[in-house]
């Protein structure tokens, strides 16, 4: 796990990765089938090689990673974890495809899906979506955001296969596409439990792909505009967060299709009313969950704790089971997961790790400085773009911060971190994420959903209405930390800040 | 102000190929001084592929596309169109936003930014990929 014995490629350090789980399991077959009862979809039934698969490391450790990440913070009742979602995903992919499939037996349209739990279509379908998250790591995609433009994936992102894949779900291929998992699943999961599945296919439908054109829907079911998994996080983020958002479920299976396009067959919606439902819930949950001003100033502080482990990891390494990682690539990430990273009982790391643990602990948290906003930024037309790009630059984003900590005054400066100065730049949600198509009867045109409804809009109005940045810093320095950062990006970006705006907003 | 911009990401090289074609526009139309188009994602999405394909544009690449499915895709395309947006450099029209429009900003961003940080090379790539742009949007 330390970079001496880091092996040359992500692949390989996965495949660690996965030895490393795998090393204190006694695997065993499951009896039969097993019902879960979920929160929000009721009783669940997983055959008994979806059981196998449930009880098994790679699964099980996500029970110990928050759906939400840090979200629960301000939102106490979202402690759903991705455990749960990855179950609810596989129930909502068989529910598509047995609606697909009713359609087309009533329309009289080819489906060509094979519905066999055990070897079928629906086995690698639900397979895939029992799966798709296992490339998590700790608090979920707040973690995500630090290692996604480490070089690793960088690499696989220029790459086409992997192109429209997010960094977890690149993460979840290379874990079921490990040697070591492989391994286990012929032996225990095709062998034992006699399921005729491929972890080719399934690892494919995983990255949204389908190697026969005539099936793309099953991994349209899997990613694309309107996917399970969206259709189960909408729901259960909203359920736990307590907002009144709801995905009318039983209407979106019946307008869900497929229809020949370009040379393949692909999943189509019937009428754009459902996709607009769930549109409109993902963007009221990033503009009040995801991206609340609490929820990314937790986002900061962890970045904060990971940038001075990266920096300090000596003293600062978090233990792991015959270990220890310091985050310095993307597979490090994985070895810890909430529970253990913020709940260990002593502790660990040194003097500033402790302090923020604690801080964690008894929510201590940061506090808003200074808001970069339409509202409080006096030259709002005339461009942005250099503040935007510090979060894709890490180096200019790092600048920037240790800049911010240089102008404060000698007495100050000396009781902070330069870590303790945030910058949290959001982007803007990708609410479409691909093509969605639409066919309104099945000898209709199949058609972009642009050509219904102003989807770009929704960016638009986001961008321009919706969209806050903040600096963050602990509450004993915030009015310097305040200045300090107008001067700063007045500087180096061309924000011309209103102090006194800022301050109303932030309450300073 | 300091120009701090060691990365030259998508972004950039999606405002730099508007704002060219904004001054092609303006040459062979002088009255024309701002440049707004009919263009849906999925189409900007059709445009840069095909560009793309004809690999005699390496500063394209920034715009990797996966071929998996039936449209090709780029990620980084439609990422960068939201964040010009974001960053206030391009803005879409009512009351269909089909139409998208560049805005003065985006010229200062190019002129004080990007000008001096792309090499005289990508800059000539960047001219004829954005004179095949405009022959390929409808202009408004």
């Amino acid at each position: 796990m330390d970079s001496s014995t880091v092996p040359p490629t992500l692949p390989e350090r996965i495949n660690t990765f996965v030895e490393w789980l795998f090393d204190d399991y006694k695997p065993s077959v499951p009896k039969g089938p097993k019902v879960f009862n979920d929160a929000l979809l009721g009783n669940l039934l997983f055959a008994r090689h979806e059981v196998a698969v449930i009880d098994c490391p790679v699964m099980q450790r996500l029970r110990r990673i928050k759906q939400t990440g840090l979200v629960y913070y301000v939102f106490q009742s979202a402690t759903h974890t991705r455990f749960e979602h990855s179950l609810g995903v596989a129930a909502l992919a068989e529910r598509c495809f047995n609606a697909i499939r009713e359609r087309s037996d009533v329309e009289g349209t080819g489906f060509g899906g094979d519905g066999d739990r055990s070897k079928g279509d629906l086995a690698h379908l639900r397979m895939a979506a029992l799966l798709h998250d296992v490339g998590h790591g700790l608090c979920s995609h707040a973690s995500e955001q630090i290692y996604e433009l480490m070089s690793d994936l960088q690499e696989f992102k220029s790459n086409p296969i992997y192109a429209r894949n997010h960094p977890g779900e690149i993460l979840s291929y290379l874990i079921v596409t490990s040697p070591r998992f492989k391994r286990w699943f012929e032996e225990f999961v095709v062998k034992e439990c006699q399921a005729n599945l491929s972890l080719d296919k399934i690892s494919k439908l995983i990255l949204g792909t389908h190697d026969d054109p005539e099936k793309w829907f099953l991994a349209n079911i899997i990613s694309s505009a309107y996917d399970c998994d969206k259709l189960d996080y909408i729901a259960r983020d909203s359920y736990y967060c307590g907002l009144a958002l709801t995905v009318d479920l039983p209407r979106f299976l019946s307008m869900i299709s497929t229809a020949k396009y370009k040379g393949g067959r692909v999943l189509v919606l019937r009428n754009y009313v459902p996709l607009e439902q769930i549109l409109f819930s993902k963007m009221t949950l990033f503009g009040s969950v995801y991206h609340h001003q609490k929820v990314k100033c937790l986002d900061s502080m962890l970045r904060s704790m990971v940038g001075h482990i990266i920096e300090n990891p000596k003293q600062a390494a978090v233990p792991v089971r015959g270990g220890s990682v310091s985050f310095t690539d993307p597979v490090q990430y994985l070895y810890t997961t909430d529970e253990e990273f913020f709940w260990q009982p002593n502790g660990f790391g040194d003097e500033y790790i402790r302090s923020m643990l604690s801080r964690f602990r008894h929510r201590d948290l940061f506090v808003r400085c200074l808001e970069v906003s339409r509202r409080t930024v006096k030259n709002w037309d005339d461009g942005r773009q250099r503040y935007i790009d510090l979060n894709k630059v890490p180096q200019n984003l790092d600048d920037a911060e240790d800049e911010i900590q240089k102008r404060l005054q000698p007495a100050i400066r000396g009781n902070c971190s330069k870590h303790d100065i945030r910058l949290g730049i959001p982007g803007i949600p990708n609410i479409k994420s691909g093509s969605a198509l639409i066919q309104t009867s099945k000898d209709a045109d199949v058609e972009q959903i642009e050509r219904y409804f102003p989807l770009e809009q929704w960016t638009e109005a986001y961008a321009h209405n919706k969209w806050r940045s903040f600096v963050y810093a602990p509450k004993e320095i915030a009015p310097a930390v305040r200045d300090a950062a107008i001067s700063v990006l007045g500087e180096r970006s061309g924000l011309d800040i209103d102090a006194a705006k800022s301050n109303q907003a932030c309450h300073l | 102000m300091t120009a701090i911009l060691p990365a030259i990401l998508p972004d950039h090289i999606l405002s730099a190929v508007l704002v060219l074609a904004e001054k092609k526009l303006t040459e062979v139309s002088p009255g024309r001084t701002r440049l707004a188009f009919r263009s849906h994602d999925f189409e900007l999405q059709e445009i840069f592929n095909g560009l793309r394909k004809t690999n005699k544009y390496p500063i394209l690449d920034a715009f990797v596309f996966s071929d998996s499915g039936p449209d090709p895709y780029s990620p980084a395309l439609s990422e960068s169109v939201s964040r010009l947006q974001l960053s206030g450099l391009i803005g879409r029209e009512n009351p269909d936003y089909e139409v998208v429009f560049v805005r003065p900003a985006a010229e200062r961003f190019f002129n004080e930014v990007l000008s001096r940080e792309l090499a005289p090379p990508d800059i000539d790539q960047l001219s004829e990929v954005a004179s095949i742009f405009l022959g390929r949007v409808v202009t408004v």
